[in-house]
């Protein structure tokens, strides 16, 4: 029960995770306001070296998140629109000819930022989205047998318009596994809406967003959470949840073992965000849909009878026994 | 806390009302129930005024045992503590109620009183449970579980107990007096009247007394000379009143036995009891008796007087001070009743074993052919007992002026003088029953003198008026398995034990003359008559009661699973944070809200919305997952017994009854 993945971290430094996490919080909060499960979902992904696809429809606040997430961070944020004729060397970069210097020197391309928002990604040819993919699990551009390292850290954050789909190429599943996590904004709650929309309301000015922390500081972060206590239970559970999924019969395609994986690293950047040095079973009911949920895959007759992953993934969910710390 | 003292109060007092039944009367109760609460008022006192509670302990103490000393004075006073125990034991069953004879119990109940009240406001409610259990066993002990002859007294203190569980709340208590409560049951169980209780009288060697009394014998003539003297009255059913018992005879005269104890001790006499036993209780007011001897009708099993000393072989009774007149005193005694048909096949024991009852120091020859020949038509030991008695009495007169004396000379003068010579087939009851004891010893029937007198009609108000006159001795025979039967060899009035066996044997003796002229030799030898088995008869108010038994499987039910929930509460208590948690649980089932599995403890415990209930629910979470887990059960125990109290304090009433033997827990995963 006590076998220890990784050296185990310090209370004291979760505590100053804990603190750190919620100025980021907090400074994003200032510009997306009402949606702090989702800002904190964002952050999972970050410190977890992961990606995240926000779903949802236009004007909700995706692109406000993303950065804003970049501007609390103090780090490079870039954007780039998807749309059909966007070519891979628009994403990635392209090496260039000067003719003073005589010499081919490479351009980077906008994926070379600390977060970059990936708007519209559906809207791109396959090509293109394989080339942003590619770099997202990489962590490199490699142009003319040479390796291009992106900044470090590295969180895209792909948006998806889930209608409107007319003229959209649908992410592959193999793809949609590459996201750490899935999730969607939404309407903010009446109180809130009613404060964005209030004359002078810092709501979406993301200039304003104070910059809290560097990005070496969430790098730190990022490598000493990986070793984060994970209880043998909690490990099991997480594989009893994906052996449930991949037995179900609505599901084509249960859980693959990368999205455990990470599923696991969520766990541990969000245990430390409640101030915990170790990760409960809570944790991984709370990650499970927007960790789980993209890489399920519905069979037809589910599909058809209006079933959703998120409802699978639920039931999957009820169905597993919990670890009991008795 | 009120709560907790009135339950602890009246669970001792349910066990000092049980061990009062080891004295007589009520005063023992409620000096008991007297003490009980005197101790618990010190120890409540005290506590209000703040005094520590060791020096309320040794105020307490010292008074009781300078009380004790004050009392009952002894050479120091823990000499009166230490000696208490032993006198108690030597005393009368049960023990009169006087104050240095209650002074052990009190000790006990002072004791007892004593830690349960001191305890109570720590809250440790297992020690008022175990406090009782010791006074009913103390009880049980004191009366070789004559106490509670049907298990009420046990059941009853099971049920204050009980109560208790239900009124105050406290899991610890519950199930550790449910196991003190089946550690008492299953005292009782042993010592109830059984076939053989422990007696721990047999541990303490009783006071013996050596008294130079002499045989009442002699007496008889004075009495007999002066008819109308007053010897004592008696108020009670018209039986013979009985003396003395003689067992030993020299050769020359009978002797008394010399060694006495007090009534209460246990020391069997060397030939038991018989299966049939009557009991009779008497009021007895001395007149001219002028003897030590108090006279009973039977075996005394009680006796108003707490100074008596009995010889535990005859059940003679003697008051070492000797009787003034006028005093008065009641006793009850049990004597053989066997009926007809038993004594026709009765045995006698054998020759070691009544060895006392067989001497015949230098038997002379014609005594012993006289008694061969007398019953050498008789084939059991009844019929030798019924020739012998028509043997002696045939041809012969009561004579009131005969010489006295019950040496051989005397009676062979008696049996076989030529007429007209002084003695000779004149006697009176001395020689009478001193010859058919002797010819009874002679062929192996185990025989004793008894002196007493004739039961007397009573007159006005009941009460009988025994003159010196109604002066006897009989002889009585013992059979094995039967007692000790009577014979009448001066009257032959048949109206004792076995009177119409006795006459079917003289009209079968009849034929043959019972004048033993002719020396005959014996036909073939008789078979062995069989022995009953005294015991087959005696088990079948050994027996328990049926109700015992409906009332003991449930409460042996209830007390096992109450030791395993009082095991798994421990198990979980060493468990420290989970096992709190899986406490929480625990209480959630039984009341009846059992969580879904695949909920986390955090959600349960915030959907219950008590107090503590979180906190439990963090501090498991963190003992079971995290890494290098600290030791948490201190903080989450409290936690966990406070959501329990909260849980169990919202079910309906008769959950909350069987909340604590709830089964359902022990197999809950």
């Amino acid at each position: 029960m006590t076998a220890v993945t990784g050296q185990g971290v310090g209370e004291h430094e979760i505590t100053a995770f804990q603190v750190l996490h919620t100025q980021v919080g907090d400074a994003v909060e200032t510009a997306v306001r009402g949606k702090r499960d989702v800002i904190d979902l964002v952050l999972v992904a970050l410190f977890a070296g992961g990606h995240v696809l926000l779903e949802d429809v236009p004007g909700t606040g995706k692109t406000t998140l993303a950065r804003a997430v970049a501007g609390a961070l103090g780090g490079l944020s870039r954007r780039v629109q998807f749309t059909p004729d966007l070519l891979p060397s628009d994403v990635t970069g392209t090496s260039v000819y000067d003719p003073r210097t005589g010499q081919v020197s490479f351009r980077p391309g906008p994926v070379f930022a600390n977060v970059v928002l990936a708007d519209e990604i559906n809207r791109a040819a396959a090509k293109t989205q394989s080339a942003l993919l590619e770099v997202m699990e990489e962590r490199t551009v490699t142009v003319d047998g040479v390796a291009n390292a992106v900044p470090e850290p590295f969180l895209v954050v792909a948006t998806q318009n889930p209608i409107d789909l007319d003229g959209t190429y649908r992410l592959p599943e193999a793809q949609l596994d590459r996201f750490m996590v899935r999730t969607s904004i939404g309407y903010p709650e009446p109180a809130h809406e009613l404060d964005v929309l209030r004359p002078g309301s810092t709501a979406g000015r993301v200039a304003q967003v104070p910059t809290v922390t560097s990005p070496q500081a969430v790098t730190g972060y990022g490598r000493l959470l990986a070793g984060l206590h994970v209880a043998e239970p909690i490990l099991g559970y997480i594989g009893e949840l994906g052996t449930a999924t991949r037995a179900d019969p609505a599901l084509r395609l249960g859980a693959s073992t990368r999205g455990l994986r990470a599923m696991v690293r969520c766990a541990q950047v969000y245990a430390a965000a409640q101030g915990r040095h170790f990760v409960v079973p809570s944790d991984i009911q709370r990650l499970a849909a927007p960790v789980l949920a993209h890489r399920l895959v519905l069979t037809r007759e589910a599909l058809l009878a209006g079933t959703t992953t998120a409802d699978v993934l639920a039931a999957a969910v009820e169905r597993v026994p919990v670890p009991r710390p008795s | 806390m009120t709560v907790r003292v009135g339950w602890s109060a009246a669970v001792l007092v349910a066990g000092a009302v049980q061990l009062a039944a080891g004295w007589a009367g009520a005063l023992a109760v409620l000096v008991f129930v007297a003490a009980v609460a005197v101790t618990y008022a010190i120890v409540l006192g005290a506590g209000v005024l703040r005094v520590p509670a060791g020096i309320t302990v040794l105020v307490v103490l010292t008074v009781s045992v300078v009380g004790a000393h004050y009392v009952a004075p002894a050479a120091g006073p823990l000499d009166a503590v230490l000696d208490s125990v032993p006198r108690l034991l030597t005393a009368p069953r049960p023990a009169p109620a006087t104050p240095e004879l209650l002074v052990p119990g009190v000790l006990l109940v002072v004791a007892v009183a004593l830690v349960s009240a001191l305890t109570v406001a720590a809250r440790a409610l297992v020690v008022p449970a175990a406090g009782g259990a010791v006074l009913y066993v103390a009880a049980a002990l004191l009366t070789a579980g004559q106490a509670d002859p049907h298990g009420f007294g046990a059941l009853a203190l099971l049920a204050v107990i009980a109560v208790g569980w239900v009124v105050v709340d406290r899991p610890a208590a519950l199930s550790a007096a449910l196991v003190v409560g089946l550690a008492a049951f299953a005292v009782v169980a042993t010592l109830l009247p059984a076939r053989a209780p422990f007696e721990p009288r047999t541990l303490v060697t009783p006071p013996v007394t050596d008294l130079p009394v002499a045989s009442p014998l002699p007496q008889l003539a004075s009495w007999a000379a002066r008819g109308d003297t007053e010897l004592f009255r008696v108020r009670g059913p018209a039986t013979p009143t009985r003396l003395v018992a003689l067992a030993d005879y020299t050769g020359a005269t009978w002797r008394a036995s010399s060694l006495y104890s007090p009534l209460g001790t246990v020391a069997p006499p060397r030939l038991p009891d018989g299966a049939r036993r009557t009991e009779t209780q008497v009021e007895v007011t001395i007149g001219d008796l002028a003897v030590p001897w108090l006279p009973t009708t039977g075996r005394p099993a009680t006796t108003s007087v707490s100074a008596a000393v009995v010889d535990p072989d005859s059940g003679s009774m003697v008051l070492p001070s000797w009787p003034r007149k006028g005093f008065t005193y009641t006793v009850s005694s049990t004597v053989d009743a066997p009926e007809d048909a038993d004594l026709l096949a009765a045995g006698v024991p054998d020759a070691a074993a009544a060895r006392r009852y067989l001497a015949l120091p230098g038997l002379p020859y014609s005594l012993a052919e006289y008694a061969r020949r007398t019953v050498a038509d008789a084939r059991t030991p009844f019929e030798k007992a019924v020739a012998i008695e028509e043997v002696v009495r045939a041809g012969r007169t009561p004579e009131a002026d005969a010489p006295v004396g019950s040496s051989y000379a005397r009676l062979e003068t008696f049996l076989f003088g030529a007429p007209g010579s002084p003695g000779a087939g004149e006697g009176t009851a001395e020689q009478f029953a001193s010859a058919y004891a002797v010819l009874a010893r002679a062929v192996g029937l185990p025989t004793r003198l008894v002196v007493g007198f004739r039961p007397v009609p009573p007159g006005a108000g009941g009460v009988a008026v025994v003159r010196a006159s109604d002066a006897t001795a009989w002889p009585e025979v013992y059979f094995a398995g039967w007692g000790w039967v009577p014979f009448d060899p001066v009257s032959g009035t048949d109206d004792g034990p076995g009177s119409a066996s006795r006459r079917a044997v003289i009209n079968r003796l009849a034929t043959p003359t019972p004048t033993p002229s002719t020396p005959d030799t014996t036909g073939p030898p008789l078979p062995a008559p069989p022995t009953p088995e005294p015991a087959a008869a005696a088990a079948g108010s050994a027996a328990r009661p049926w109700y015992l038994l409906v009332a003991g499987v449930p409460v042996l039910v209830v007390a096992v699973l109450g030791m395993l929930r009082a095991g798994r509460r421990l198990r979980l208590r060493r468990a420290g944070a989970t096992g709190a948690w899986a406490y929480v649980l625990d209480s959630l089932l039984l009341a009846g809200r059992s969580p879904a599995r695949h909920r986390p403890a955090p959600e349960i415990a915030a959907d219950l919305a008590i107090p503590g209930a979180v906190g439990v629910a963090a501090l498991a979470d963190r003992a079971a997952f995290a890494p290098s887990p600290v030791p948490s059960g201190g903080t989450a125990w409290p936690l966990a017994r406070q959501v329990r109290a909260e849980l169990r304090r919202r079910v309906p009433w008769y959950r909350r009854v069987f909340w604590a033997v709830d089964p359902r827990v022990l197999w809950r995963r």
